[in-house]
């Protein structure tokens, strides 16, 4: 073997051997949080989790109903608030505005929503939600959430519609169907899965969301479901717990980790496969 | 109304086999469109130039020509599906009976209701054969559920797709072959009751013998319908059509009898291509 | 009129007008609806940036542009001091080490992903490194205060103390007393994190890059690497830059995370093992109990967090349509 090859193909085994380590390092720290997860989390999962209530510091009995009931609610608030926002706006850019300048502009400040700081967003909604309510409450943090989805929805809504092909519109436009049909009957059902993918997606990433929550729903200790004032939610009863000195908060604050982490990613391989499923056709 | 019926009366005079001769003389049919002095455009570029041509009543029209040449485009001027994209416009005048199809306040949705087309490759839609045929007549009828069963009956059985479907008409409309689906299409057409069809080169994904299975509805269709149909393939142009309009870098150069087009054309253009010269 | 068996069955034109006019008020509602929807995300953006320098006004007027350089973060002081140096220093610096190690790592995993890797390993692979941006931040907060911070305290940080030990600069940069709360580890919990950001936008812009090119070079014997080295980055660069300038951005504005780990002190420290705060993880840890000039503060923090990640992500993106107009969509 000639010497320069023979050094090409040492750099090359060399680099080789790097990626593979690059993987293997990605694949690992997955597996060891997911593993810490369930080490420290099974421990006290049992169904007083989800019957009973957060507990007042020190006691040793309790669970995360309240919590889980509130993330719940707020997470359905802001999926239920901004995913039709994020269906329309992505509708407007890909069947109406596509030739329109408006459209490069909305879709440019979009993206840059998708990847703003969620504690910006958290700001935001206290100025215009909590400062004028003087009080912080369950529907800012839902709208917090809601502000996050909308750019989610909007990506994935304008991406699938894109993707159906254009004859499909203008056989359902030669019938004489007039054009917001041809989008509601047609379009949107020939991109279905993919539209609901993006709506998974946009779950799972609010369902996980703290900062935003810090100060609008702020957390507390009851069960409510009153959404003018402060509710209990799962991220930030784990922040609470997972800092204070009682045992007991501290396994409640693994074992909500656990349970919200395996939701959360159920939700991504969930709306996974249903991409996959529609490209597959 | 009337004059549809009228023409109806009329005795088909396509022959069954290819390059036959037609009967010299019949009664010339009433115009269905007409087109006078028509120039389309695509931003700059001049795709139309002048077009003068009437589809007769009932009547099958051919357009043949190169790639390129604009027949599609004429086509997708009688429906005005153009409309759908910016930067292209119709000049000059184009009647549908006694309506302007170029008026800019025409309801497009109604002259597409009366225009239908079809396209070159399948478009079912995402949904059940039933509903594929259903959707359309929705729109515009409310009817029974017995009697839509009996519309999308006929409307299937128009398209020569009803033996095949009739004990799945709850399957997906992507679940038949491409010849199917085609029908499908051609039936969910004729469901909502156009006046005119056009065809947007139906065959050109389709195998050799759907394609004779779509020509042969043509022409079932030709004696209650008016149609043009764009096409790449000459045989077909002279097994379906009464006339045919040969056309050539956005003119039309000549429009007659198709057997006179296919026998003795007048331009040499028109001979080159059928011949095989260029194209 | 009864066309019922009718051969022809021409509906009237009468009817069908009349079932269209139906439709036509929600076929306009329905375009002005998505319009209006549309240009809310206009509104959206307008509305934080204002709602944040309304916010930010007082502080703004009090401190003026030292608010930058200072140091001191006093709140219960009377009147309060406070400066923005110690957040946007921390901010700084663990995004830049959160760079340092996510760019070899990432790029190395979407090598590996695009070229190396067996077919059926890809998806499984590929999945599991995209499920890393699926989990909540406040999990990587918590495991990085339980797991990796005294991994780095009692193993690591000693090791590289006794390593740089006296050497000029690096000694002190490794130095102090250990700790689970320090810069480092919230570096390292950030690299991971953006990690799958700059993977997964690496691969997709690796895919672009036409098969002929890639053969052409294999065809001339080139290794894998040299492929990679001179076909693929050259001809994705502005893609991977964009996408790691989009991994930037969400390092940059990351909080709980952070917020968990950093130790939260406003003193700037020349020890990466020593405690520090950003931005997003000052605002998240002292806002809820903030009021007046304090809040103010914060707000102003908050706008000056969203100037940065505005400048990173529009780089990022004008640089990512940039090779989308190159590869033709």
């Amino acid at each position: 073997m000639n010497p320069t090859y023979a050094r090409r193909r040492r750099k090359d085994i060399i680099v080789r051997w790097l990626c593979v380590g690059a993987a293997g390092f990605g694949v690992t720290w997955l597996a060891l949080i997911l593993l810490t997860l369930l080490f420290n989390g099974v421990k006290g999962l049992n169904l007083e989790v989800f019957t009973q209530n957060t507990p007042p510091p020190g006691a040793n009995e309790g669970g995360l109903l309240n919590a889980i009931t509130g993330s719940i609610i707020m997470t359905a608030i802001g999926v239920g608030v901004g995913a039709p926002l994020g269906l329309f706006a992505g509708t407007y850019l890909a069947e109406y505005g596509r030739n329109d300048r408006l459209t490069s502009v909305i879709r440019f400040i979009n993206d840059i929503l998708l990847s703003a700081p969620s504690i910006i967003i958290g700001l935001f909604v206290y100025g215009i939600v909590v400062v004028p309510m003087r009080s912080f409450s369950a529907l800012a943090g839902s709208l917090a959430l809601a502000v996050i989805v909308i750019p989610v929805v909007l990506r994935t809504t304008e991406d699938m519609l894109s993707l159906v092909p254009n004859p499909l519109r203008e056989a359902a436009s030669a019938l004489g169907l007039p054009r917001s049909l041809v989008i509601r009957r047609i379009a949107y059902r020939a991109a279905r899965s993919g539209l609901i993918t993006g709506m998974l997606l946009a779950t799972a990433r609010v369902a996980g969301e703290t900062a935003p929550l810090l100060f609008t729903a702020l957390s507390d200790q009851f069960f409510s479901l009153n959404l003018t004032k402060t509710m209990a939610n799962l991220p930030v009863t784990i922040n609470n717990f997972v800092q204070s000195p009682y045992v007991y908060w501290k396994q409640l604050a693994w074992t909500g980790a656990l349970i919200i982490t395996f939701a959360v990613l159920a939700l991504n391989i969930g709306a996974r496969i249903l991409g996959a499923e529609r490209t597959a056709k | 109304m009337n004059d549809v019926t009228a023409a109806a009366s009329v005795p088909p005079s396509r022959s069954p086999l290819p390059m036959a001769t037609h009967a010299a003389s019949y009664m010339e049919p009433p115009a269905k469109v007409t087109a006078h002095g028509l120039n389309f455009y695509y931003n700059d570029h001049h795709a139309l130039k002048n077009i003068n041509l009437t589809l007769g009543t009932n009547r099958v029209t051919a357009f043949i020509g190169p790639s390129g040449c604009g027949k599609s485009t004429l086509l997708r001027t009688f429906n005005r599906m153009y409309d759908l994209y910016p930067g292209q416009r119709a000049t000059g005048q184009l009647m549908l009976d006694q309506t302007n199809i170029l008026d800019p306040k025409l309801d497009l949705n109604l002259l597409r209701a009366r225009v239908g087309m079809v396209f070159q490759k399948p478009t079912p839609f995402p949904m059940t054969i039933y509903e594929n045929i259903a959707f359309g007549i929705r729109l515009y009828e409310k009817i029974s559920r017995s009697e839509m069963d009996g519309r999308v009956e006929k409307a299937l059985r128009s398209g020569a797709l009803w033996n095949e479907v009739k004990d799945k008409l709850n399957a997906s409309g992507l679940s038949l072959s491409g010849g199917q689906q085609q029908r499908l299409c051609i039936a969910r057409t004729v469901a909502v009751r156009p006046e005119v069809i056009l065809f947007d080169e139906p065959c050109s994904a389709l195998d050799p013998i759907s394609t004779a299975k779509i020509e042969e509805l043509i022409q079932e269709l030709a004696e209650n319908y008016t149609i043009a149909i764009v096409t790449h393939n000459m045989q077909q142009a002279a097994r379906v059509s009464d006339k045919t309009a040969f056309m050539y870098l956005g003119e039309l150069i000549e429009f007659d009898d198709t057997n006179k087009i296919f026998t003795a054309p007048n331009d040499r253009r028109t001979q080159d291509y059928i011949t095989g010269r260029f194209g | 009129m009864a066309v019922q068996g009718d051969a022809v069955e021409v509906a009237g034109p009468y009817d069908r007008a009349k079932a269209l006019s139906a439709f036509k008020a929600g076929d306009i509602a329905f375009y002005w609806i998505t319009r209006a929807c549309a240009i809310s995300v206009l509104l959206i953006l307008g509305g934080i940036i204002l709602s944040l320098i309304i916010g930010a006004w007082p502080a703004m007027k009090q401190y003026g542009f030292a608010f930058l350089w200072t140091q001191r973060w006093a709140p219960s002081a009377d009147p309060p001091v406070l400066g923005a140096l110690g957040p946007m220093y921390g901010t700084l610096v663990t995004s830049f080490i959160a760079m340092l190690v996510a760019i070899p790592v990432g790029l190395g995993i979407a090598i590996f992903l695009t070229e190396l890797c067996p077919q059926w390993l890809r998806r499984p692979i590929g999945i599991a490194i995209e499920l890393l941006a699926g989990i909540p931040s406040i999990i990587y907060g918590m495991w990085g205060f339980f797991v990796l911070g005294p991994f780095l305290a009692y193993t690591f940080q000693p090791f590289m103390i006794s390593l740089f030990d006296g050497v000029p600069v690096l000694g002190s940069i490794f130095a102090g007393p250990p700790s689970y709360l320090s810069v480092f580890n919230a570096s390292l919990i950030l690299s991971i994190m953006v990690l799958p950001f700059i993977t997964a936008i690496s691969v997709d812009v690796f895919k672009t890059v036409p098969p002929v090119l890639k053969e052409a070079a294999y065809g001339v014997g080139c290794t894998t690497w040299e492929v990679v080295r001179n076909v693929v980055i050259p001809y994705t660069r502005v893609g991977v830059i964009g996408g790691i300038m989009l991994a930037l951005g969400r390092a940059l504005g990351e909080t709980m995370a952070v917020t968990f780990i950093i130790g939260n002190s406003f003193r700037i420290s020349s020890s990466i093992f020593a405690p520090g705060t950003t931005i997003s993880a000052a605002i998240a840890s002292e806002f809820a109990e903030s009021d007046g000039l304090h809040q103010s503060a914060l707000m102003l923090l908050g706008l000056l967090l969203f100037v940065l990640t505005f400048f990173v992500l529009a780089a990022a993106r004008l640089m990512l349509m940039r090779l989308e107009k190159k590869a033709g969509k």
